[in-house]
């Protein structure tokens, strides 16, 4: 192709092939996502060290340290920050699967079932707006220091992010999908096992990228509210005034945590709601 | 001839697959309630078809609904093979405008959703069905992969699926382009001439009215009733389409629209 292209030639003085090949790089999925992916972090890395170069020689001081000294230690810190980051993994990911687990049903029977809708949902615009942090003091006072109040105040936030976007997706669910299955004599279990929930479940998956970000930030503000209990969180909050490029070590351990987690949902949702992508495919 | 499950009555005269008489169907209740349906009397013989025409929005739907058990009747009785209709019922189909496909399902699950619904698959399966409409290649995509023609078949392959007594089908054809259309319509009589089931059909497009309508109910704005029959005996003779019989009957239903 290549050679063909600058045999032929071009009067006006192009590449003709340039075009053709950035194509053919692009249309090799499965290799161009993960080559992407790579030159998106390679980027991060670069602004990163510009930007503590940048911080050092305005104010004299690396109060931004640079990645291969953040590297460094967390090669340095590998156990205990291993063990840290699994006690936060575990944390937010529990939080996630029981807000799931009583978000959704409870959001999409708001939603499907209009008089649930009438007397719930009141209740929902009352209290979603409270900012759950608010509560945290209340939280140790009933599940006292330990994980328990960790993963109940993650909970707490995103159930409401999850019961929030279920309702909506099944509020808003095309009538004809569910004609067409009433017409059947579909029972009311049947009609949520295969209309509700399968309608509504990008949107939830959706919530829950958003509850990944939020819930990480709460998990923090909890973990670093005990002087026990580890995590990433109090990792951080210990070594952020002396020894900065160690916490910073912590900081990039939530980081990766955030990517795995992002990058499991989008495969979830690819098994889940293949039919989102069935479209694409084949155009 | 004599669709299947069906006996003479003594007098040896078919009774009516389809018995509807008086119907009124009003939307909400008391002060505020519409009424949608008014006073609508038909019935079809098992085997026969029967084509609803009038304007958008005229209650139609609402009659056709109601036979399909998904709303209650204001007054009036309605049945189905003898029996009242109380609720969506197994030896009723209904194709819906856009064919009422689940888009998280493939054309394998979609045909096969009736059958799943009741417990019978997979003892029972929609394959020969799905090979009759040309559509066994298809098996695995999504409908947002198929054209609209392909959808229409689908939907018409799930109402296959449960060899139904009677077919309704709300505007089964509309937003289709015109050859489309017609295909797809011609793949209906060809159905209906090997399977024999009844069908009630609604639509605002007189020329599917008399192509697939043996019979064909003129209703008025809302709420409906019916303000003309229309006999149309030459529905599906050969080459019907290209016939005047066809043109002459689409002129008949045009001026009993009109009046």
């Amino acid at each position: 192709m290549t050679t063909n292209g600058r045999r032929t030639g071009n009067k006006s003085g192009r590449m003709p092939h340039f075009r053709q090949s950035w194509n053919d790089l692009a249309d090799r999925r499965g290799v161009q996502p993960t080559v992407a992916y790579a030159v998106s972090l390679l980027l991060l890395l670069a602004l990163w060290q510009i930007a503590s170069m940048v911080v050092r020689a305005v104010y004299g001081n690396p109060f931004l340290p640079a990645p291969y000294a953040v590297f460094t230690q967390m090669i340095r810190n590998a156990p205990g920050l291993g063990w840290d980051f699994l006690l936060t993994s575990w944390r937010l990911v529990l939080s996630i699967l029981i807000a799931l687990a009583v978000g959704v049903p409870v959001g999409l029977a708001i939603g499907h079932e209009r008089v649930l809708d009438r007397y719930v949902s009141p209740m929902i615009y009352i209290v979603y707006p409270i900012p759950q942090v608010a509560l945290i003091l209340f939280l140790f006072l009933l599940f006292g220091t330990g994980n328990a109040t960790k993963v109940a105040l993650v909970t707490l936030v995103l159930f409401f992010q999850i019961l929030v976007s279920a309702r909506g997706a099944a509020k808003n669910l095309p009538q004809e999908h569910l004609t067409s299955v009433r017409a059947t004599g579909a029972s009311r279990w049947q009609i949520y096992r295969h209309v509700v929930l399968p309608a509504s479940l990008p949107d939830i998956l959706t919530s829950v990228r958003v509850g990944i970000g939020l819930g990480m930030a709460l998990l923090y503000i909890a973990e670093t509210q005990s002087e026990r209990g580890g995590g990433l969180g109090l990792f951080i909050s210990r070594k952020i005034v002396f020894a900065r490029d160690t916490a910073f070590a912590g900081i990039v351990a939530m980081a990766i945590l955030g990517l795995v987690l992002y990058v499991l949902v989008d495969a979830l949702e690819r098994v889940f709601c293949r039919w989102k992508y069935a479209g694409r495919r084949r155009r | 001839m004599e669709a299947p499950g069906v006996h003479l009555s003594d007098d040896g005269t078919l009774p009516a697959m389809i018995e509807v008489s008086d119907l009124t169907v009003h939307y909400g209740k008391g002060e505020r309630a519409v009424e949608a349906v008014r006073d609508v009397s038909f019935s079809v013989k098992p085997g026969k078809t029967l084509a609803l025409v009038g304007p958008s929005g005229c209650g139609k739907t609402t009659i056709l609904f109601a036979l399909a058990g998904l709303l209650q009747a204001s007054a009036g009785t309605m049945s189905v093979g003898g029996s009242a209709v109380t609720g969506p019922r197994r030896d009723v189909a209904l194709i819906l405008q856009n064919a009422g496909l689940l888009p998280w399902k493939t054309v394998w699950q979609n045909a096969n959703l009736s059958l799943l619904l009741s417990g019978e698959y997979p003892r029972r399966n929609a394959a020969s069905v799905l090979e009759k409409l040309g559509l066994a290649q298809a098996r695995t995509r999504y409908p947002s992969e198929l054209s609209e023609g392909m959808k229409r078949r689908v939907g018409v392959a799930r109402a296959l699926s449960t060899s139904p007594t009677v077919m309704l089908m709300d505007e089964p054809l509309a937003s289709l382009d015109t050859l489309t259309r017609e295909s797809v319509q011609d793949l209906v009589l060809s159905l209906w001439q090997e399977l024999r089931f009844s069908i009630v059909l609604v639509t605002h497009d007189i020329e599917e009215a008399a192509f697939l309508g043996q019979e064909i109910l003129v209703l008025t704005e809302r709420p409906a009733h019916i303000k003309a029959r229309v006999e149309n005996p030459n529905m599906g003779t050969e080459a019907y389409r290209w016939s005047d019989r066809f043109y002459a009957a689409t002129a008949a239903l045009r001026q009993a629209l009109e009046q």
